[in-house]
């Protein structure tokens, strides 16, 4: 009897303690695969956990649950253009749809259809957390000399290859982040990311069940249930917004980064560097900054300086909100970059607005 | 014997009285909610409370999301204790077994009866929901699933059929947990309490990031998957391995159940 | 009817039952004296199939124990370490789901059996009532009325006068010694040395686990072979029968080796005043008490 219980309880971690097939593949090859998987269309069940525990705000509350929390995510994924995230929770679930440009988000304990246009800046979302967006958006901009092989591991039933991606920059806060992938498609299927001397991933993400044939075009399509009203909403979030309506604008470069590649084009918000070493420059009106200033003056572990400015390390990423400018608006920098960086950017962004607050 | 258990167990005052206080907590919150209208705020309230103002055919889900975390488990850890533990305790056992009735007859007709007491009871909880959903709460036209879409009503009825059978079976791994406790203590209420630790136990490791390892072997681990049932399309994963969990629990415990009270030495 | 050898039941590192050859014989109405503890009610068990033993054999009805319980315990009715009953059903409705637990009890008889059965312990009146409200001794017959509701060919009754007035003693006794002239045999386990003695034909005596002894009543209880002598004038019957007085207290002799007519005459002879003269038997308490306090002899 007892030996029949333990076998029960043993096969599955046997099972799972099997080693992978290592595929053997060059790290550089890898990368470009990986880089180029965004055509792959899939479906499958992923799992991922943050630690990084954000101070939390309405504005704000999303985000500290997708980083510093566990999330269930269901992805139907036909293309960059048409797909389904769906979040879900022990009592509903949080739907993101996304197609023609258009993304689409039912809550259904709230019973809430939002509908918004395509942004091209915005706080990290439930989709963000996808292995293969996660993935790709962390080898972006690697080069072939910051990437290693790592051996093979299994995930979702797949001899997944294995690659470590060691950011060059001297102002990164990541050291390092570890990206497995199908060796034959490229696409990533685990990713975890490590700051400096941390023995756990600050986020990891895994696909648990993943199919690779096309997912069927009526997953992806949304039609509010009967009873409920669409409302539809032109800025996404504050980031959004801040990009339409902000009293500023954010410079090219910023505390010696360039733009990203890829990034913004010109409006409020900035964003610098490359890869996994990212800033972001918000300028808030105080609206928003306020009550987020007020939040951090309660986090434990904030710091608030003597000249105003409010500045929080979580893991690998560093927040710094600047003091209320003589305008009504502060900066909210933040980004996977040290703190030194950040404060080197909210003086100059300071000195800037001096000399000219208008675009 | 089974025929004799189950007039044992229609029989007695408190399988009733058990049933009606099971029974008595969704009428309440359907009362409270048709009266005042307001729904949980979202991530707060149980399954489907928030979906039962514009849609009473949902209330019967509703119904089996309160009380399957906590009313039905202590209800049915408490007969099943009650099987073995209960007729040592009053002494019956004794002369059950020089009736003589076979030990491992005898267990599975508690069994039997314990089945019964879950389906009783889970059938009593979805029927009243379903009858105080329609009297009192909303009456959409379409009911529509956690990702939105829109189910027929035959749809709905044939998952609801589903949840309520992963409910009974969910109820039925505890019931063998009790039942195993019953043959190994001659106190009902050490039976159940026993059960009712495990299952305590299990709840707070959930909550435990460093105990993910053993999350998959926890009893009430997959207990609410059966929310899954009504996602579009139907995400079988967790309820999938929520039945193959419940069901090795149950051969696990009735097995030691079995294995116990045929070599024990009945003292009581 | 119960043959058992070599008996054992130990708890760790108790022995609570050591080496029990009990040989209970058709007919018999058995006595099983012994005291709180001794391990009556643990050999009791292990007869039914309730305690495993540790070692040794069983046999009840000529078939082993536990293994053919199935077969032998339909003709075995038994009253364990006091009745039991659902408190919340009628003395009836108990009685009609113990018969209907277990194979072998045809339906369409039940009622009668059960009626039956109750008025033979006398509980016909209140048969309707639940047993949360009966006394101690109405759930005592009520516990004899389910061991008598097949008909048994053995009664193994613990302690069954527990908890009976006077008058419901004494119905117990007339009903067992009715059943027993029916041609039932009892195995009656208690620890009244009286209850014994009135009532049954056969004795074990068990003390701490073991069996000290076994025999028929009336050979415990045969004459000694010395004759019990009361006499006012104890001192001068002394000095006359010089050398065969084994006992003097007061004016009661205790006399061996020598007929009791010849004593008679001599005492008479000698002009003593006698009042009683008669053959010494033992009381069966004197039987138990020599048998637990010597060394444990156990008789053929």
């Amino acid at each position: 009897m007892v030996a029949a219980a333990v076998v029960l309880l043993a096969a599955p971690i046997a099972v799972r303690a099997l080693p992978a097939d290592d595929p053997e593949v060059p790290a550089a090859r890898l990368l470009v695969a990986a880089q180029a998987s965004g055509t792959v269309a899939y479906s499958g069940y992923v799992e991922s956990s943050g630690t990084l525990q954000l101070p939390v705000t309405d504005q704000f509350s999303e985000v500290a649950g997708l980083l510093g929390g566990r999330s269930r995510l269901r992805v139907w994924w036909r293309s960059a253009d048409d797909w389904r995230v769906d979040s879900l929770t022990p009592a509903g679930e949080r739907d993101l749809l996304h197609s023609h440009g258009l993304t689409t988000e039912w809550d259904y304990e709230a019973e809430r259809v939002t509908t918004t246009p395509r942004s091209e800046v915005r706080l990290p979302r439930s989709s963000d957390l996808l292995p293969p967006e996660l993935g790709r958006l962390v080898l972006a901009d690697a080069r072939p000399g910051e990437v290693s092989a790592l051996g093979a591991e299994t995930v979702a039933g797949i001899d997944a290859a294995g690659l470590r991606l060691v950011p060059a920059e001297r102002q990164a806060t990541v050291d390092h982040v570890d990206v497995w992938m199908d060796p034959d498609t490229g696409l990533p299927l685990q990713v975890s990311v490590f700051s400096a001397d941390a023995a756990a991933p600050d986020i990891s993400t895994r696909f648990l069940e993943l199919s690779t044939t096309m997912p069927s075009e009526r997953v992806t399509r949304f039609v509010a249930p009967p009873g409920v009203s669409v409302d539809f909403d032109d800025v996404v979030d504050v980031a959004g917004a801040a990009q339409r309506y902000a009293p500023v604008v954010a410079p090219r470069r910023l505390a010696g980064l360039g733009p990203r590649r890829g990034g913004l084009g010109r409006g409020a918000v900035g964003e610098y560097g490359r890869g996994v070493t990212a800033m972001a420059a918000i300028p808030l009106w105080e609206n928003s900054a306020e009550p987020l200033r007020e939040q951090l003056a309660r986090t434990p572990g904030a710091v608030v300086e003597a000249d105003g400015s409010s500045s929080l390390s979580v893991g690998p990423l560093e927040l710094l909100l600047t003091p209320e400018a003589f305008d009504e608006h502060s900066w909210l920098l933040l980004g996977t970059v040290t703190h030194p960086t950040l404060e080197r950017a909210a003086a100059q962004l300071a000195r800037r607005a001096l000399m000219v607050a208008y675009p | 014997m089974i025929a004799v258990e189950l007039r044992k167990l229609v029989t007695r005052p408190r399988t009733w009285i058990t049933i009606a206080l099971i029974d008595a907590l969704p009428t309440l919150v359907a009362v409270l909610l048709a009266l005042t209208d307001i729904g949980p705020r979202p991530g707060t309230g149980p399954a489907f409370l928030s979906a039962v103002l514009s849609d009473g055919t949902l209330f019967p889900l509703a119904a089996l999301a309160m009380v399957l975390p906590l009313f039905l488990p202590v209800a049915v850890a408490l007969t099943a204790g009650d099987a073995i533990a209960g007729e040592a305790q009053s002494g019956t056992l004794r002369y059950l077994l020089v009736r003589p009735v076979g030990r491992a007859r005898l267990l599975l007709a508690k069994l039997v009866s314990v089945v019964a007491f879950v389906l009783i009871a889970v059938v009593v909880v979805a029927v009243t929901a379903y009858v105080v959903g329609a009297l009192l709460l909303g009456d959409a036209p379409l009911s529509s699933s956690v990702s939105g879409t829109a189910l027929t009503q035959q749809e709905l009825a044939w998952r609801t059929a589903l949840a309520l059978g992963y409910a009974v079976l969910a109820m039925l791994g505890v019931a063998s947990i009790a039942l195993f406790f019953s043959t190994v203590t001659d106190s009902p209420q050490g039976a159940a309490m026993g059960a009712l630790a495990v299952l305590i136990a299990s709840t707070l490791l959930l909550t435990l990031d460093a105990s993910q390892a053993l999350q998959p072997y926890l009893p009430t681990r997959y207990w609410l998957a059966f929310v899954d049932l009504f996602r579009d399309p139907i995400l079988w994963r967790d309820v999938l391995r929520g039945v193959v969990q419940q069901v090795l629990y149950v051969v696990v415990f009735l097995g030691a159940a079995w294995a116990n009270f045929s070599t024990r030495d009945i003292t009581s | 009817m119960i043959v058992t050898s070599g008996l054992t039941k130990r708890y760790g590192q108790v022995l609570a039952v050591d080496d029990v050859g009990l040989d209970v014989r058709e007919g018999d109405i058995y006595g099983f004296l012994g005291a709180n503890g001794s391990g009556k009610t643990t050999t009791v068990r292990m007869l039914l199939g309730l305690v495993l033993a540790t070692s040794g054999d069983i046999e009840l009805l000529g078939r082993p124990m536990p293994r053919q319980a199935a077969a032998v315990l339909p003709r075995v009715g038994a009253l364990v370490e006091g009745p039991a009953a659902y408190g919340h059903l009628s003395g009836r409705a108990n009685l009609t789901l113990i018969d209907a637990a277990g194979a072998g009890a045809p339906r369409r008889s039940r009622r009668a059996r059960v009626d039956d059965a109750l008025e033979q312990v006398g509980l016909g009146q209140v048969a309707g009532r639940k047993v949360r409200a009966y006394s101690l001794g109405m759930r005592q017959r009520l516990g004899l009325a389910a061991a008598l509701l097949r008909r048994p060919s053995l009664l193994v009754l613990d302690e069954p006068t527990n908890g009976l007035d006077p008058q419901g003693i004494s119905e117990v006794r007339e009903l067992l010694l009715g059943l027993h002239g029916r041609g039932t045999t009892v195995f009656l386990s208690s620890h009244l040395l009286a209850e014994v003695e009135q009532l049954c034909t056969r004795v074990g005596v068990l003390d701490r686990g073991r069996l000290v002894l076994q025999d028929q009543l009336a050979t415990l209880q045969q004459p000694t072979g010395r004759t019990v002598v009361r006499t006012p004038d104890a001192a001068a019957a002394h000095a006359l029968l010089d050398g065969r007085v084994e006992r003097l207290s007061g004016d009661r002799l205790v006399v061996a080796r020598i007929e009791p007519a010849e004593l008679n005459r001599r005492l008479v002879a000698a002009g003593l005043r006698i009042t009683e003269l008669g053959p010494e038997r033992r009381t069966l308490e004197q039987v138990v008490l020599a048998a637990t306090t010597d060394s444990p002899v156990v008789s053929p």
